[in-house]
């Protein structure tokens, strides 16, 4: 499952996740990351049965962690259909079920954004 | 066993006529043979659901108390084509806002009429005689309007290239947005549910012959702009009422990077008057091939990466090089299927009915690309070839005396057999001075990934990437990476101020 983890200027100042990992144990996938010396965040993949146990040791003042669930919102009264956003995510977010009707599996998302600027309806936004 | 368009729309008016759609039609000939189909079948129903840039509308205002003749004119700040006659226009779907841009453009004017949304006027003229006010703004909707007629000049391609990017950079085109060697590929078009591919020989297609288009009964004009059948893309002119359109089958959009364009539905339906034309529907996507070609090319002729089948481009992936690369359509099938069922039934209810053309298309013309009569400048044409280049085990203090003396801002930088390694500017100098580095390696300091050009590419091109770099100049080399040249901003500045100002 994905996590957002955010953190402010305190939590900034560790070395947080790499401790976090380091005591649980846990292997994560680090999808995307913006941080500078103020605050930031991190979009991290953790296997379902391992991320309790993370989050726990990711425990920290100034971090906040949340499960990143619905990362993109697809707006289907403006969505056609066209499953042009289908290509351009490197991620499998979308595809067709079997009557060509846009599915969108957002759980694998890693926030590119691509999606959002290129589909020609405007009809996908990302969720921070 | 032939049968008539008076038959069939005899059936019609009676309800006894049997409609299907495209998809349904190559199964029901599998098993009832041809002429058993014949036999069955009145009309195929196709439709398609694309971006369609040739579109746009005829709109007539109706005159004005104190009338203007409108000679420019704008709407939502999209510039209409007025140059008609007192109060018409042409909006086209691709023109774009002078404040929003690519975000609202006369695809969505059109949207926002079917809408029913108030729309803004403004319009200016000479003022003369019998027109004597020079200016309007004004508020209306599409009830306000006289006529809003759709017409669109290049509808519904027979078959349509898919596109992938050989570069390796990400480009943004009409075909969407493609990534970096070729990652993916995008395709337009319903395949076997199309109009054109279930009557390629234009035996029933033809000027007059009644349409869906964008929810409206509408009708096919003619023959399409760059209608090339001989060629497998043919194309139609359609027209249709926009006050009886409908959101669900006509739709704005905007392509990241390129531009406005609109959707289109399009269905045609194809009355079955012979066993020719029952052959031609039963068409399925493993039938109808395309061409996958590089939109990185930057010339005319793009080349072809892969021909392809439309089964295997709706299947979701392409083996390309013994990659699996992912296809999306831009077009809706689903939509696509709407249109085709939407037609359907009103051809079983009795609203739609059957005519005969009243004038045939051509059916093996092919398109002529420009003919230029300008010449193309080439860049061996505008490069300087007397340069300096230097190699990378060379101090930046070298670097520096030799930019110097020769009077430029770029040295090209070689290695032993003559082959381009880099790129050393007078910026990088300074920066190394600055940084007291004076006694580093120019390899050190270099840009590696140079931007180069061709000698034979048109300089058009080249100014071109300039630009997207932002850089003062190109460095011409052969295939083998020898240098053979600079080519200057400057220079190419000059060469493009001059020919606008003539
Ligand atoms: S690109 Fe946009 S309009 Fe097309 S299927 Fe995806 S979300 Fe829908
Ligand atoms: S934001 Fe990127 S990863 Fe997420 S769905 Fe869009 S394209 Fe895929």
């Amino acid at each position: 499952m994905k996590l957002m983890v955010t953190f402010d200027r305190e939590g900034v100042q560790d070395a947080n996740i790499a401790n976090a990992i380091l005591k649980s144990g846990v292997p994560v996938n680090v999808e995307r990351a913006q941080i500078d010396g103020d605050d930031g965040w991190t979009l991290l993949d953790v296997a379902d049965d391992k991320a309790e146990m993370f989050i726990a040791a990711l425990r920290h003042p100034g971090v906040e962690v949340r499960i990143q669930k619905d990362a993109v919102s697809h707006n289907i009264t403006e969505c056609v259909d066209c499953g042009l956003c289908i290509s351009i995510c490197q991620k499998q977010v979308f595809s067709f079920d079997d009557s060509w009707q846009l599915q969108v599996n957002s759980e694998r998302c890693v926030l590119c954004g691509r999606c959002a600027t290129y589909c020609p309806q405007r009809a996908l936004s990302l969720q921070k | 066993m032939y049968k008539s368009i008076d038959d069939i729309n005899e059936r019609i008016r009676d309800g006894s006529v049997r409609v299907v759609t495209a998809e349904e039609m190559p199964d029901i000939v599998d098993e009832l043979g041809v002429s058993g189909a014949l036999r069955e079948v009145d009309v195929v129903t196709t439709g398609t659901f694309g971006a369609m840039c040739s579109s746009g509308a005829f709109l007539n205002f109706g005159h004005s108390e104190i009338p203007i003749r409108m000679e420019k004119m704008w709407l939502n700040g999209v510039e209409a084509y007025a140059g008609i006659a007192a109060v018409d226009c042409y909006i086209g779907a691709t023109q774009e806002s002078i404040t929003k841009g690519i975000e609202y453009g006369g695809a969505h004017v059109i949207e926002d009429l079917i809408a029913g949304k108030a729309v803004e006027l403004r319009a200016r003229g000479k003022g003369t005689d019998c027109y004597p006010r020079q200016s309007i703004t004004n508020e209306f909707t599409l009830a306000d309007l006289n006529q809003a007629i759709m017409l669109n000049p290049r509808n519904s391609y027979q078959c349509y290239n898919a596109a992938t990017n050989m570069t390796n950079r990400p480009i943004k085109t009409y075909m969407g947005y493609l990534l970096p060697g070729h990652r993916n590929i995008t395709y337009s078009g319903a395949g076997a549910l199309s109009p054109l591919p279930n009557d390629p020989t234009f035996s029933v297609i033809g000027s007059g012959t009644p349409i869906f288009l964008g929810g409206a009964n509408g009708t096919v004009v003619g023959e399409g702009t760059q209608h090339s059948p001989g060629a497998g893309f043919g194309t139609l002119m359609t027209t249709g009422d926009i006050k009886e359109m409908s959101l669900e089958y006509i739709r704005a959009a905007t392509m990241t990077g390129y531009g406005v364009t609109m959707y289109v539905g399009v269905g045609v339906p194809i009355p079955l008057l012979n066993e020719d034309i029952v052959k031609h529907t039963a068409v399925r996507d493993e039938d109808l091939v395309t061409s996958i070609v590089d939109y990185g090319t930057q010339f005319r002729d793009r080349p072809v990466v892969k021909k392809v089948t439309y089964q295997e481009l709706k299947s979701g992936s392409v083996e390309i090089d013994g990659e699996e690369i992912k296809t999306s359509p831009l077009s809706s099938y689903k939509k696509a299927r709407e249109v085709a069922n939407e037609l359907k039934a009103r051809i079983e209810n009795g609203s739609f009915l059957m005519a005969s053309a009243t004038r045939p298309i051509n059916a093996v013309k092919k398109n002529r690309p420009m003919s230029e009569h300008g010449v193309v400048r080439r860049v061996s044409e505008m490069m300087v070839a007397t340069f300096v280049t230097i190699t990378g085990e060379k101090s930046v203090k070298e670097a520096a005396t030799l930019l110097l003396k020769a009077n430029t801002n770029h040295l090209p930088v070689i290695d032993a057999e003559n082959r381009l390694t880099g790129i050393v500017t007078t910026f990088d100098i300074s920066k190394a001075f600055a940084r007291d580095e004076e006694d580093r390696s120019v390899s050190n300091i270099m840009t590696r990934n140079v931007i180069t050009a061709v000698p034979d590419e048109p300089v058009d091109l080249a100014a071109r990437r300039l630009l997207q770099h932002n850089i003062g100049a190109l460095v011409v080399v052969d295939p083998a990476k020898k240098v053979l040249g600079m080519l200057n901003s400057q220079d190419l500045g000059d060469l493009v101020g001059e020919r606008w100002h003539q």
